[in-house]
């Protein structure tokens, strides 16, 4: 066969058994790891399978010989995949809300908590548990401003302040619909309603302050990407926006702060899908990544908050201040009510397009 | 060499059994599974009735319509001169034009659209450029809304556009030009009475297509419009990926389907008639 491939002179024969070699190799590789066994992973993709990957699969490989398969899916994904009866994914790593509308049809496995070996359930805080998912991480909407609009102390210091278009002018923004939930709450806030208040949600009430405020948003962003661009653009000068986000732009040397005050709380969670051909290496993937000393790891590199409370321990004290779902964060802001959304969202949907048109 | 019946469908056979498996089918379950959770078709009907009712629908339905035939008198009018150009320029100029209509297709519309952002954002090139220069006391508004939306879906299928038009014009018949001329036609009667009659259908057919694909568009006026430039996709893609209503966004695709298929349908009436006439 000397000179065959350099003169390119590869023979129907050989093609074709090459050709052969390179479809059928997914499945002799899939075999080979199955062996071993493996969990297929439905993640939020990008930099977090990265971070991910450093400090819970590969550690998790290494020590049970499990590999973890990272995959992209969307929401609708996973339900078409349980709707048409070919689950794919084992684990599914998403906001906490995707996870109910999947409990509710019946398609998770329960969390098989009294077989955890790395965590202890009762170290989880109590909201971010239930039957068939755990929280992973917690994030948080929180208000941020320009501080070359703002500098000093004079900046928006809560969302009635954000409300306030006179006391402090500029284009601002907001999250759309699309984003999962538009920002209701931040419009109780507004008005005066308490925290602890705020659920159930006065839809009415709330798009009345949207309707009050609209004229001063600029955009109302649907995805983290957007939120981000807008702030460093310097397009508004205050809006709502992912915590994680935030930092990132701040670090790059956006000039922008935030505060804590009115922030909300967002969880995102594990949930296994119970057609999961993996099943039994699911259940220790959701323990091992929850014990305190790996979550500390991961929510500190993802600019995240633990669920573990045990994993405050390993957080220093000035990350501890920026940290969401932290003391601060905690004492300050309030959790965001996912099966209130759950039950509403269809609802709130429908409300929000007839006023975007309005 | 006419073909027979026999070959033309052998012929056809890989595309139409490509567009079996992975358009109609999918399209086809998606749309029967979800309106059978409906139940009846009582309770089917009611939902349409229900989803046409709150205005919304009707509301994105001329937004999406009005959206596109801008979009589509925008590439026209941009995209026939380049395509005369692109038929009178020979060598280096040619691959030159067409590299630069062709060549964005290498990237994301994603990218794309940021790349935008940079341009026409307030704090962007053209901002400073017109606040640098004097022109504007402060900056323009040219993104998050509707001209935003305009500027990119114009950008992204403006090479549909160019691309049909060439294909007509490189076959009008240059001889008749000539011979117009020859006759003593000034250039603007050459090209009123000869030129453009003759690349029409090109120009009917360039449009369709343009028209059909702006229809469906979703990133492009979710990242570069305002709150209420919503297009029917972004709708539909609302039910299926947040309300998780599949029954109402079958319905509304359904809607969008009958919709571009009519247009489709004239598409191919203008198409077959152009050939008609060269018959």
């Amino acid at each position: 066969m000397k000179g065959t491939i350099g003169q390119s002179k590869v023979s129907r024969r050989n093609f074709l058994v090459g050709a052969g070699t390179l479809l059928a190799a997914p499945y002799v590789l899939k075999g080979k790891a199955l062996a071993a066994g493996q969990v297929v992973v439905r993640t939020p993709g990008g930099a977090y399978d990265d971070i991910m990957r450093k400090f819970v699969y590969d550690p998790f490989t290494a020590e049970t010989g499990i590999q973890v398969v990272p995959v992209a899916a969307t929401v609708s994904k996973l339900l078409a995949m349980f709707k048409a009866n070919n689950v794919e994914i084992d684990l599914i790593d998403t906001g906490e809300g995707p996870l109910i509308t999947l409990s509710r049809m019946g398609a998770l496995a329960p969390i098989e908590y009294d077989k955890w070996t790395w965590s202890r359930p009762e170290d989880v805080a109590p909201e971010y548990r239930r039957p068939d998912t755990v929280a992973n991480f917690v994030y948080s909407s929180v208000l941020a401003f320009n501080t070359e609009t703002f500098p000093g102390d004079n900046h928006p210091k809560n969302w009635v302040d954000f409300w306030d278009a006179e006391k402090f002018p500029g284009p601002r923004m907001l999250t759309d619909m699309a984003a999962g939930s538009p920002s209701l709450e931040f419009a109780l806030l507004a008005a005066g309603v308490k925290k602890e208040d705020l659920y159930p949600i006065d839809i009415d009430r709330a798009f009345k302050m949207l309707t009050e405020l609209r004229p001063h948003i600029r955009k109302f962003w649907d995805s983290g990407a957007v939120s981000a661009q807008l702030l460093s653009d310097k397009e508004v000068v205050m809006g709502c926006i992912w915590n994680g986000r935030l930092q990132t732009i701040i670090e790059k040397g956006a000039p922008l702060n935030y505060v804590w005050d009115g922030n909300m709380i967002q969880v995102q969670a594990l949930g296994i899908f119970k057609d999961s051909p993996n099943r039994a290496a699911a259940q220790r993937l959701v323990d091992f990544m929850t014990q305190p000393d790996v979550q500390a790891k991961y929510v500190a590199a993802l600019r995240y908050g633990p669920t573990n409370l045990k994993a405050f321990d390993h957080i220093s004290a000035d990350l501890l201040e920026m940290m969401p779902g932290g003391p601060k964060s905690r004492e300050l802001g309030f959790v965001q009510n996912t099966e209130w959304w759950e039950d509403n969202r269809d609802k709130v949907n429908r409300v929000w397009s007839r006023w975007i048109l309005g | 060499m006419p073909l027979g019946p026999l070959a033309k469908w052998l012929l056809l056979a890989p595309a139409v059994a490509l567009l079996l498996v992975l358009f109609l089918t999918p399209v086809g379950w998606f749309i029967s599974a979800s309106l059978m959770e409906l139940g009846s078709w009582q309770d089917i009907w009611d939902e349409v009735a229900a989803v046409m009712g709150t205005g919304v629908i009707v509301r994105s339905i001329i937004n999406t319509n009005g959206i596109s035939l801008a979009v589509t008198l925008l590439t026209l009018v941009i995209g026939y001169p380049v395509a005369y150009a692109m038929t009178r320029a020979r060598g280096l100029t040619f691959t030159l034009i067409l590299v630069c209509v062709v060549l964005p297709y290498f990237t994301s519309t994603i990218v794309r659209t940021y790349a935008w952002m940079v341009i026409l954002g307030r704090n962007g090139i053209i901002n400073q450029l017109l606040l640098g220069m004097g022109l504007v006391d402060e900056p323009l508004q040219l993104m998050y809304n509707r001209l935003g939306v305009l500027i990119g879906m114009t950008y992204v299928l403006l090479p549909y556009m160019v691309l049909t038009l060439f294909a007509t014009m490189k076959s009008v018949d240059g001889r008749l030009l000539q011979a117009a001329a020859g006759m003593g036609a000034r250039p603007m009667t050459i090209f009123t009475r000869v030129f453009f009659p003759l690349t029409f259908h090109g120009v009917m057919a360039g449009s369709l297509i343009v028209y059909i694909l702006a229809m469906g568009f979703f990133i492009t006026p979710a990242l570069m419009g305002g709150p209420d430039d919503l297009m029917m996709a972004m709708l539909i893609e609302r039910e299926v990926e947040l309300s998780h209503n599949w029954p109402v966004a079958a319905i509304m695709t359904i809607i969008l389907l009958v919709i571009t298929l009519s247009l489709y349908a004239v598409y191919t009436r203008f198409s077959d008639s152009s050939e008609e006439r060269l018959a």
